[in-house]
């Protein structure tokens, strides 16, 4: 059933990840991906994929779950690696074909270069996974407040993502009562090749589009009439409190940059 | 008794450009015309016309989403056409729309209620008692940490009415808000406003179009074509089945049934409202004989 499709991809459980202020985690989540581009030598490589080991068995994530983000990626992951492995000049050369030459620098930069794609992606597919997308946006609001003065619109970007967020199942009812009207007049959503199927899409398309502006209009009014006047002067009924197992994830958080920082200098 | 809304020679018009023999024709439509009406606070009043009357116009005019083009009406004491007033005028008469689903903001039932309030700039704790206790006035505490998709459409209109009702307004208007709901879920809707207007005092302004939603209301305003042709209580404007009638509207079933054994020749009362009367009536017809 069309229903049934979850926004994002989140893993309901209830572990300790789970539970923490989504701020930490998407902070967390930033210097995690920083550090992936600063760290160079194999130690360093170690101790970082050991960090996210020790990140994901805490969050009882199942491994399937994990992994199911590199498969949409395995393309990029195979060209970094064959760019890489052909275009990195070194002296220890392995085979040469033509004026392709495969060096023992090039096959280390690609190693390093495929590892740090895939912890890139399972670092952020993480907080995805843990932090449910109506945290995700008030961890961003609150995250992005302290720049209001410069003119950025953080609870406005908040609102548009909740808002988006709460018409995506409105939105997905529509379409299915759209298809089977429309299949109930006889199209055919399920058979021919992907161009004709795209083609059956547009009469579905249309009518959504239409409904989704008339749908926005609405909204529009009854927000105004709720005396909704953009994020000014706007106060919150839930407030992000950070509590103390948030203290204790930022100091392992520091710990961890700490460390690698350590690691890279000494060797 | 003080005064909630005020109109003098309200006037509405806009004007549509169409296509006419490959000319654009622009013409000029008046939707309300010469509006003279007095709300009283605490009141319960329903406003009835077919679609196209005009009626849900005069409700966006309540809450000042649409200004008069010319007379005044006042909410509250307050001008609709002072922009400074604005948003007392939103806080003290709150909206309830026709389609649930396009009137929700929030992913959470509480969030939702939490909407009007957090506009207005309250503080936090406050706006956590104010939409506890709008949760439980509609009796939706069970739902309070649910997803609104997932609610049925009268329950949707009652998370909207505890929205409205966080903003502690005077007065509510609802424009149409069950007609797109089922007959359940009417039922449901209607009982709540009815509650709150006889409970708390707050009055309503409910526009319908289903006669039986209007027999509990104080005082029945009739708008056909953007004027005011019918304005009393129940039993003074719903009896009137022909003129009622006239203007394309229904009366309730009973009243109907009433008016044709009348036409009968039968002797009964032609002023039934309710199925109740109904059957007294019957019942006095029949030891009579």
């Amino acid at each position: 059933m069309i229903r049934d499709i979850t926004v994002g991809q989140y893993y309901a459980s209830d572990s300790a990840i789970h539970r923490l202020d989504p701020r930490v985690k998407i902070l967390g989540t930033m210097a995690f991906v920083v550090m992936l581009f600063i760290i160079n030598d194999i130690y360093s490589y170690a101790f970082s994929i050991l960090a996210l080991a020790l990140v994901i068995a805490i969050s009882k994530v199942p491994s399937s779950f994990i992994f199911r983000g590199i498969k949409s990626i395995l393309f990029i992951i195979f060209l970094t690696a064959i760019l890489n492995v052909i275009t990195t000049k070194g002296t220890h050369i392995l085979l040469q074909v033509g004026i392709i030459k495969v060096t023992l620098e090039g096959v280390y930069m690609a190693i390093k270069m495929v590892v740090r794609l895939i912890m890139l992606i399972i670092g952020s597919s993480l907080l995805t996974l843990t932090t449910t997308p109506i945290q995700l946006t008030d961890g961003i609001e609150s995250l992005l407040n302290p720049f209001r003065k410069i003119g950025v619109p953080s609870a406005e970007i908040a609102m548009m993502m909740s808002i988006a967020l709460r018409f995506v199942p409105t939105l997905l009812d529509e379409t299915d009562k759209i298809m089977k009207a429309q299949q109930a007049r006889g199209a055919d959503f399920e058979t021919g090749g992907l161009k004709q199927k795209a083609q059956s899409l547009v009469p579905v398309l249309v009518p959504l589009f239409v409904s989704a502006f008339r749908r926005a209009d609405e909204l529009a009014t009854a927000m105004e009439a709720r005396c909704y006047h953009g994020g000014n002067n706007r106060t919150r009924m839930n407030k992000m409190v950070l509590k103390g197992r948030d203290y204790k994830a930022s100091a392992i958080i520091v710990l961890y940059i700490a460390i690698t920082v350590a690691i890279m200098i000494i060797w | 008794m003080d005064t909630m809304i005020k109109t003098e020679n309200l006037r509405y018009e806009y004007s549509v450009t169409y296509e006419e023999k490959g000319k654009n024709v622009t013409k000029k439509i008046v939707a309300l015309d010469n509006i003279n009406i007095e709300i009283e606070k605490g009141s319960f009043v329903a406003v009835l016309g077919h679609n196209g009357s005009g009626k849900s116009t005069l409700a966006k005019h309540i809450n000042a989403l649409v200004r008069p083009t010319s007379g005044t009406l006042w909410i509250n004491g307050y001008d609709t056409k002072n922009d400074e007033f604005i948003w007392d005028i939103r806080q003290s008469a709150g909206m309830v729309f026709q389609n649930p689903d396009n009137q929700i903001v929030a992913t959470i039932v509480e969030e939702d209620v939490a909407f009007g309030p957090e506009n207005l700039g309250i503080e936090p704790d406050e706006i956590r008692r104010r939409v506890d206790s709008a949760i439980a006035t509609v009796h939706m505490e069970d739902f309070k940490r649910s997803v609104p998709s997932k609610l049925s459409g009268g329950q949707k209109q009652r998370i909207a009415i505890a929205g409205v009702l966080a903003m502690q307004p005077e007065c509510i208007v609802l424009d149409e808000p069950t007609a797109m709901l089922d007959p359940e879920g009417r039922k449901d809707v209607i009982n709540t406003i009815t509650r709150l207007n006889k409970e708390k005092g707050l009055t309503t302004v409910l526009i319908t179009h289903y006669m039986d939603e209007t027999v509990g209301a104080d005082r029945i305003i009739v708008i056909d074509d953007g004027h005011i042709v019918m304005d009393g209580s129940p039993r003074e404007v719903l009896v009137q089945v022909e003129k009622m009638k006239s203007f394309g509207l229904e009366v309730p079933q009973v009243t109907e049934i009433a008016y044709n054994l009348r036409k009968k020749g039968i002797d009964i009362p032609a002023d039934i409202l309710t199925p109740e009367e109904m059957v007294g009536a019957i019942c006095r017809l029949k030891s009579a004989i």
